[in-house]
């Protein structure tokens, strides 16, 4: 059996747990935790979105918030503004998340490693102190709450967010199809070039890799994960605030990332769920966990220094005598 | 106009602390390549130790001696935990040291609580300055021994035989290495220097700012911007650099407001980065 048969097995048995997750957290009469798990798959987005850029093509972005942003407030401004559906509010948010990526994207792919993690933070603290300041649009520091529309509303078939399983699928399902395409996109011509471009820039470019570009379209699909993460999360409180795009959120993501192991597909999630049951578990036991999950940090990357999906393929590969 | 000057002075005070704890950040990145996250936060606890030791010794003079010495405590120790460990690999430092930060800000908050406080200037009144500006006296020492910091930490660099290890190591590691220079022990001393410095600020401003658990994240991105716009290693750069941010800041913040005169810095920084990445001053590197 190699590594790779091991590794889908356990994927294709963390899915079977996740879809089953509602009625057996339910039958454990333990339903908090569902929302816990919705609201971990919503940051493992996020995380993966900051694994993108530094996992496969080698950029460390600290701002991701700033995608993040945008998604949260194309949907909460959709909404509560223009009166949107669920749908074409989540498109607002991550067309908005899309463009802006895009715009940033030209000038950030230009800058590397502690250039260019500099001004992706630059970036998105601009647009934090925007947020702050055009009040009437975002709320500013109270942010913008809105009563979220209905999923689906076919006549007798009516889905919304209020009840807790189906807003737990909805995000399940959205987040799957998010990681199967970076799963696609990994086996793609283009994920290939990634991953040349992180491990050369020269080398890549006398492959005939168009560096630059290859950059801009990795920072344009991350801040659109990103985006994504941004519009759910939004959907998830049915708020959107500016706290959500300061600096210490992409910070997190960088964080959860390195901590599952970057550039694996679901390390950047895995840690994220760590960080946040750590946080889950401990917060009622001690209101000062945070001092537990700092030297946690500091541990993994001191001892496990691949992260936890980094250190489990090491031994995987130890153990099956490779 | 009076208010013009007050809001220009304000921001040279500032500014010259800001240099002092943006240098630290410099020094650090500049020696050891690592973007230490955790600044903000060693000059957080430098505001609130000074705030404790004025309140159980009764004198600022002992907090301004025995903190920055704690701060080189805690720098030693910061980088035989979190730093040597995991230098082969630099972008981890990134994540070790906001496990740190994570740890300084909660560690505070448990021990000293989350109210934010207010330390009483130990040199009080306003003083009449030329033109018939009233000013805080405090502020006017503030910047005087904030800049007397900065002078000190030249000299050291440029006088001293650890100074001139320090610039060694940071030109040519490889070579200083050959030639005998202790490198890790430089490494060690530099981390501890520039966690020292950061406390030093934090001492410094604890009068003129509110002591509190979340000062350090407040305050790390404007080091930041000192430390590009003076241009990433470029010392003597940082610090006029810091005094150019906070000065422009001050005034810009009384035509407009604060967010606003944020966003004008901001927009400044990524200028310079995209048109002159080695910072405004490259070429009078030091």
């Amino acid at each position: 059996m190699s590594a790779l048969s091991v590794n889908r097995a356990l994927t294709l048995l963390l899915l079977i747990a996740l879809v089953a997750a509602p009625p057996l957290l339910g039958w454990m009469e333990v339903d908090f935790w569902l929302v816990v798990l919705t609201e971990i798959l919503i940051w493992g987005l996020l995380a993966s979105s900051a694994n993108l850029l530094f996992g496969q093509v080698g950029l460390l972005s600290f701002g991701q918030a700033l995608y993040f942003g945008f998604g949260m407030y194309g949907v909460a401004i959709g909404i509560d503004r223009f009166g949107l559906g669920l749908w074409p509010a989540m498109g607002l948010g991550i067309a908005a998340s899309l463009g802006m990526a895009a715009v940033a994207g030209l000038v950030a792919v230009r800058l590397t490693w502690h250039y260019f993690a500099i001004i992706t933070v630059v970036f998105s603290l601009i647009f934090y102190f925007l947020a702050l300041r055009l009040k009437p649009i975002t709320g500013g520091d109270d942010g913008l709450s809105f009563a979220a529309p209905p999923i689906l509303d076919w006549g007798s078939l009516r889905l919304t967010l209020g009840d807790d399983a189906t807003q737990y699928w909805f995000v399940l399902l959205i987040v799957v199809l998010a990681f199967a395409l970076q799963a696609r996109l990994r086996a793609s011509a283009l994920g290939r070039a990634f991953a040349a471009v992180r491990e050369g820039e020269r080398k890549a470019s006398l492959l005939g890799i168009d560096v630059l570009r290859v950059r801009w379209i990795a920072f344009v699909i991350a801040g659109g994960l990103a985006g994504l993460a941004g519009a759910l999360f939004a959907l998830f409180g049915r708020y959107a605030s500016a706290t959500h795009m300061y600096y210490t959120v992409s910070g997190e993501a960088v964080v959860w990332t390195v901590l599952g192991g970057a550039g694996t597909l679901l390390g950047p999630a895995i840690g994220a769920a760590l960080l946040i049951l750590v946080r889950e578990e401990l917060s009622t036991v001690w209101e000062h966990y945070p001092l537990i999950v700092g030297a946690l940090t500091i541990a993994v990357v001191v001892f496990a220094p691949k992260g936890i999906a980094g250190g489990w393929n090491l031994m995987l590969a130890r153990v099956l005598g490779r | 106009m009076q208010d013009i000057v007050i809001l220009a002075l304000n921001g040279l005070a500032w500014g010259l602390i800001i240099a002092l704890i943006a240098l630290g950040l410099s020094v650090i990145f500049g020696l050891l390549d690592v973007i230490n996250v955790a600044h903000g936060d060693f000059f957080m606890v430098g505001t609130v130790l000074a705030w404790v030791a004025v309140d159980v010794t009764g004198s600022f003079a002992i907090a301004l001696v025995l903190v920055p010495l704690f701060g080189l405590l805690l720098g030693a120790v910061t980088e035989r935990i979190a730093i040597r460990p995991v230098l082969s690999t630099i972008v981890l430092t990134v994540v070790s040291t906001h496990g740190l930060g994570l740890m300084l800000q909660e560690g505070v908050r448990a021990t000293f609580g989350a109210t934010p406080r207010r330390l009483l200037a130990p040199v009080g009144g306003t003083v009449t300055l030329p033109g018939g500006v009233l000013y805080d006296t405090y502020r006017l020492v503030a910047a005087g021994a904030a800049a007397l910091a900065l002078l000190a930490f030249f000299a050291f660099q440029q006088r001293t035989r650890f100074g001139t290890w320090m610039r060694a190591v940071r030109h040519d590691r490889e070579t200083a290495m050959t030639l005998g220079i202790p490198v890790q022990r430089v490494q060690l001393m530099t981390f501890s220097i520039g966690a020292g410095l950061a406390l030093l600020g934090g001492v410094i401003a604890a009068p003129i700012t509110t002591v509190d658990f979340r000062a350090g994240i407040e305050i790390l991105p404007t080091c930041f911007m000192a430390v590009i716009i003076g241009g990433l290693g470029n010392l003597p750069g940082t610090a006029a650099a810091a005094v150019l941010l906070a000065v422009t800041e001050g005034v810009v913040s009384a035509v407009l407001d604060p967010s606003a005169a944020r966003i004008v810095s901001l927009c400044l920084m990524s200028a310079v980065l995209f048109l002159r990445p080695h910072g405004l001053f490259a070429g009078a590197r030091a």
